[in-house]
């Protein structure tokens, strides 16, 4: 099952889907926010949001599971 | 069998391909992007058509039978090749909306020129407050570049109500005179198109160039015969001085002097006049033929060839969010030719790139921020914090100084594509020696003699936007570029507010004030500071010398580097040249 990893620690900024959305290739999920800057995170295969792991606000750490794609 | 080729081959050829295609999810996410570029790309549209139509309509001189400015440039630019600058120029606010000259780059007859006129739309091209800037700022393109000055001279003089603005200082209306004279020294031919009349100020602008042309109707003179009257020896005006004026300005009856009668039949100081406007263009265009310039061959490496990947690709890359981050060398593979990269050093000072790439087959240097996080970088911050694109540390400053050294030896014009938000701070940074290493930086960059040309994609902040060949580097910047994403000030808004106000918050606070009034103030820095950084705003101020859109940059770096070639005053044979080796190992 792909798992969306955060690339950097850092503030969850937005959460740009829902449990159960469809997803596409290279689509903005979420949004971190460390070091001034805003960091997106891209959907990197097609699918199914089947579990958000994070919510806005949330610190995480690097390689933290932010989104479950099936 | 005679056999010909480029110099260096195995070298210059190919180079290593850089950058790929968008995917169409990339393509899908980025539409609103474009839109954002867009927006700022009809804003700067709209400024400069209303700088455009500024002064008298153009309909007017064509009723007399003139041609304006924009209708000379067009006869005389050759088609595809006009490449404008400062044309939002306008510092002090000028009611005329503009400095009253138009100016940029452009090929006549097959080569570059630097060309200038005034504006004979606006007060018969008066000088006004700003203009004199402007026209050192062109004077020094074509000294740094070497290549012609070309002047379509029309110019009334000094606007007299505001004499104060233009007459006198060091970089005042006169020091373009003084521009020309060292231009002349220096082996820089200027070419003068002569139209309308030119007393006084007028008249030094129409004698200061090398070769003068002349329409018929043009005159240039010491003084105009419009001064009727002289001192009033009562210091002011009453009716019977103003009736005395009247009766003085009615009888009138003299000819301007300085006609063609004079400067053509008497002195020859014009080698031509013609009694058409095309005329003395044509004229230009014949003596444009007579310039000094290499055929490019001399200096290509390979074949000229336009980028692999799509140069409309820029606007869904480069993020108008400006704390977005984005891959810099997908930028650069949509301005190079076959989109390729001669990259030095890539695994030191990773925040930046520096390396060589062919524009129109020409050996060409960039330089350029990286954007995005680097984990583990810099060295010296020990893992404290992370490396951040846009910034400089230790290693990314040695590597631009060591780079543009072995340009300078190399004679690689040097392209500089900025989107910095500083020089590392703090006491690791200081430890470090960064205040130091950026102004070796500077250094170096003024030790070489090579032309620069500086690209602020989209934020110049702090010492950074200095020491990346920002306009502060008179001497080797030739010009500097701004896109519908620039934003030029020393710091973030929000950074400045905090800095000015936040001792003043703590002390309202301790004193159990009301904090509304200083958070009103600290917002209106940060609004004031996101106008004064606007791309509209670095042109009108001459922060950058044009905005450009970024799918026009190519051509902006076409004419740059063209230019840079057309008549270099150093040579370096392509097969002495140590940077390739460097980078190859």
């Amino acid at each position: 099952m792909p798992e969306l990893i955060a690339p950097i620690a850092g503030n969850v900024w937005k959460v740009l889907v829902a449990v159960g959305d469809k997803v596409e290739l290279d689509d903005e999920l979420v949004i971190l926010e460390a070091l001034k800057m805003e960091t997106p995170i891209y959907c990197d295969d097609a699918g199914t949001v089947t579990e958000i792991k994070v919510k806005e606000g949330d610190a995480v750490n690097e390689e933290d599971v932010l989104i479950v794609i099936d | 069998m005679s056999r010909k080729q480029t110099p260096l081959r195995p070298y210059f050829e190919k180079m290593a391909e850089i950058g790929k295609e968008l995917r169409e999810g990339e393509v899908r996410r980025s539409q609103a992007n474009v839109e954002l570029v867009r927006e700022q790309e009809e804003i700067i549209a709209k400024e400069i058509l209303r700088v455009k139509n500024a002064g008298i309509p153009a309909e007017k001189i064509h009723q007399r039978g003139g041609m304006t400015i924009h209708d000379r440039l067009e006869y005389l630019v050759d088609a595809g090749t006009w490449s404008p600058l400062h044309s939002l120029y306008n510092p002090n606010d000028n009611v005329e909306g503009c400095t009253g000259v138009v100016n940029g780059i452009g090929k006549i007859e097959g080569k570059w020129a630097v060309i200038i006129g005034f504006d004979n739309k606006v007060m018969a091209g008066a000088w006004i407050a700003g203009q004199a800037e402007n026209i050192l700022m062109v004077t020094d393109m074509a000294k740094r570049l070497n290549v012609p000055l070309v002047w379509l001279t029309n110019c009334s003089g000094v606007k007299l109500m505001e004499q104060e603005t233009v007459y006198a200082g060091r970089r005042s209306s006169g020091a373009p005179f003084y521009r020309h004279a060292d231009l002349n020294h220096l082996g820089i031919p200027i070419l003068n198109g002569i139209y309308g009349t030119n007393p006084a100020g007028g008249g030094y602008q129409g004698i200061s160039p090398t070769i003068l042309l002349a329409h018929d109707d043009a005159n240039i003179a010491v003084g105009g015969a419009g001064i009727v009257g002289g001192m009033n020896p009562k210091g002011y005006i009453d009716e019977e001085a103003a009736q005395a004026l009247i009766e003085g300005t009615k009888n009138f009856k003299g000819k301007a002097p300085g006609r063609v009668e004079t400067h053509f039949d008497q002195t020859a100081y014009f080698r031509e006049a013609h009694d058409t406007e095309q005329g003395v263009l044509d004229g230009i265009k014949d003596y444009m033929r007579m310039m000094p310039a290499y055929d490019p061959i001399m200096f290509r490496v390979s074949e000229p060839a336009e980028p692999r990947l799509a140069v409309e690709d820029l606007n869904l890359l480069l993020p108008a969010n400006q704390k977005r981050p984005y891959d810099a060398i997908q930028i650069l593979a949509r301005l190079t030719d076959n989109s390729e990269f001669m990259e030095y050093r890539p695994e030191y000072g990773r925040e930046v790139f520096a390396g060589i790439a062919k524009i129109d087959g020409f050996p060409v240097a960039f330089i350029g921020n990286q954007q995005g996080v680097f984990p583990g970088y810099p060295d010296y911050a020990n893992g404290e914090y992370p490396g951040v694109g846009g910034k400089h540390y230790r290693e990314g400053l040695i590597k631009q100084g060591e780079f543009v050294t072995l340009c300078g030896r190399d004679n690689l014009p040097i392209i500089w594509l900025q989107d910095t938000t500083g020089i590392d701070v703090g006491d690791l940074a200081e430890e470090a020696e960064l205040l130091a290493l950026g102004q070796s930086l500077v250094y170096s960059i003024e030790q070489t003699e090579l032309s620069m040309m500086c690209v602020v994609l989209r934020k110049g902040t702090a010492a950074a936007h200095y020491i990346m060949c920002g306009p502060q580097a008179n001497n080797n910047n030739a010009f500097t570029l701004g896109t519908p994403l620039t934003e030029i000030n020393v710091m973030h808004g929000e950074t400045a507010a905090a800095a000015s106000y936040a001792r003043r918050l703590v002390k309202e606070s301790d004193a159990g004030n009301d904090l509304a009034p200083t958070l009103e103030k600290m917002n209106q820095m940060i609004q004031d500071y996101k106008d004064k950084s606007q791309p509209a705003y670095c042109a009108k101020s001459g922060f950058v010398d044009e905005i450009v859109s970024l799918t026009d940059l190519r051509k902006y770096i076409q004419a740059f580097t063209g230019a840079n070639y057309q008549n270099p005053r150093s040579i370096t044979p392509v097969h002495q040249m140590l940077l390739p080796r460097i980078i190859k190992g």
